[in-house]
């Protein structure tokens, strides 16, 4: 009893989210659909002068650039070496992107900003998590990114749960296991198939 | 509960449970690959084996096409090498006269480095781990190049494959949401999970997105 309860509370309480995951998934397998399209559009650049940066490294003197201009968002940086006396990086989050090139000698940092609408900002929610496992040297510096990535992590173990709760479900049902062996092994060599049967 | 009812309320639990098993293990790869690509950190310079194939037949004009066009002569080469997979792109670099083709499948990835004056391929291989092929296959075949993704087969039929979990997902979730609604004792508690589920999300979406 309390699994089934374990099972539909679960799948409740992620429900709003599932259908956020699915629904961008199914965007990002179809970028040719009009709804897939996130404009990169830039507004107008501007330059802005900045105060002495503070830092002993090059994400430290970018982080103090961000706050002298009161960005938020997490800091994206190029893989190439930054040349002397400049640092050019992104700052982003799922609705703005924007591109900083700044000269630190003169003091003055170059602004170009990308504005996205909600719908496309709700498609990058679904890969938006500051780091990339093929990236060295980038991690997660914003505090609302690290909360966004646990409530992956706690959706992705959510339903992790579920299935094993499934599992355990489907078997007490002694008139429904060999009809959802059929099933259950159906999925499994197909899914396997494409994740070892390839390799 | 009327007939009709009766026959609706069996007919959905039992495809509930059906289709559900049969799209587990999807969401099983779908969900522990978001932990590896949430946390995971993998060296891609470590080379698991580099080949040099001599005698290359580099199709004519493939230093001047583009696109899907580049990415079907690619594959000849590939072929050539013993490479299968997804082609991510065709990279010509003029002045040295070189072609460099990264192709990725579950398991391996692949560089094939051409040297179109010589007639030589160096193929360069990167055995990956289990989780880092979900991984690869949770992003694929992804939004980027979308003119070049799915030239191969199994690339494509991953695609379907995907597709249909998304579709089998969304049914669970409404069937399952019907299923629940038929059990009046539990509608309050579960209404109030609903709710904050839609909260969380809503927090969230304010804080990323607006």
């Amino acid at each position: 009893m309390w699994n089934r309860q374990v099972h539909y509370y679960l799948g409740l309480y992620f429900f709003v989210s599932l259908w956020l995951f699915s629904l961008t998934g199914l965007l990002l397998n179809h970028p040719q659909w009009a709804l897939s399209r996130i404009p990169n559009d830039a507004n107008p650049e501007y330059a802005i002068a900045i105060e002495p940066t503070s830092g002993d490294t090059d994400l430290a003197r970018a982080r103090d650039i961000v706050r002298q201009l009161g960005l938020k968002g997490e800091i994206d940086w190029p893989q190439s070496a930054q040349a002397p006396g400049r640092l050019d990086f992104n700052v982003t989050f799922p609705k703005r992107a924007m591109q900083l090139s700044v000269d630190l000698r003169e003091g003055r940092a170059t602004v170009r900003q990308i504005d996205r609408s909600l719908w496309s900002a709700v498609r990058i929610t679904h890969t938006f998590s500051g780091s990339r496992y093929n990236t060295p040297g980038m991690y997660r510096d914003w505090l609302l990114t690290s909360m966004w990535v646990t409530a992956m992590d706690a959706l992705a173990a959510g339903l992790l749960i579920m299935v094993i709760g499934s599992y355990y479900m489907w078997y007490q049902l002694k008139t429904k296991r060999a009809s959802g062996w059929i099933a259950l092994v159906a999925g499994f060599l197909s899914c396997g198939w494409i994740v070892f049967g390839l390799a | 509960m009327n007939g009709a009812g009766k026959t609706l309320y069996r007919w959905t639990r039992d495809l509930h449970l059906y289709l559900g098993l049969f799209v587990s293990p999807f969401l099983v790869a779908f969900a522990v690959s978001v932990f590896f690509l949430n946390h995971a950190k993998v060296d891609t310079s470590a080379v698991s084996s580099i080949a040099t194939v001599r005698d290359i037949a580099v199709p004519a004009g493939m230093e001047r096409t583009q696109g899907r066009e580049a990415v079907d002569l690619a594959r000849k080469i590939v072929d050539q090498v013993g490479v299968t997979g997804e082609i991510g792109f065709v990279r010509y670099l003029g002045k040295e006269r070189r072609l460099v083709i990264p192709v990725s499948r579950p398991g391996v990835e692949t560089v094939v480095d051409v040297d179109v004056s010589k007639r030589t391929a160096v193929v360069s291989r990167r055995i990956t781990s289990v989780m880092e092929s979900i991984a690869y296959l949770h992003k694929s075949p992804g939004p980027h190049n979308a003119v070049l993704r799915g030239n191969w087969f199994w690339t494509r039929v991953w695609k379907w494959l995907t597709d249909g979990t998304v579709y089998l997902l969304l049914f669970s979730s409404v069937s399952g949401l019907y299923l629940w609604l038929t059990i009046r004792a539990e509608r309050r508690v579960g209404l109030v999970l609903l709710g904050a589920g839609a909260m969380t999300f809503v927090a969230f979406l304010y804080g990323l997105a607006i």
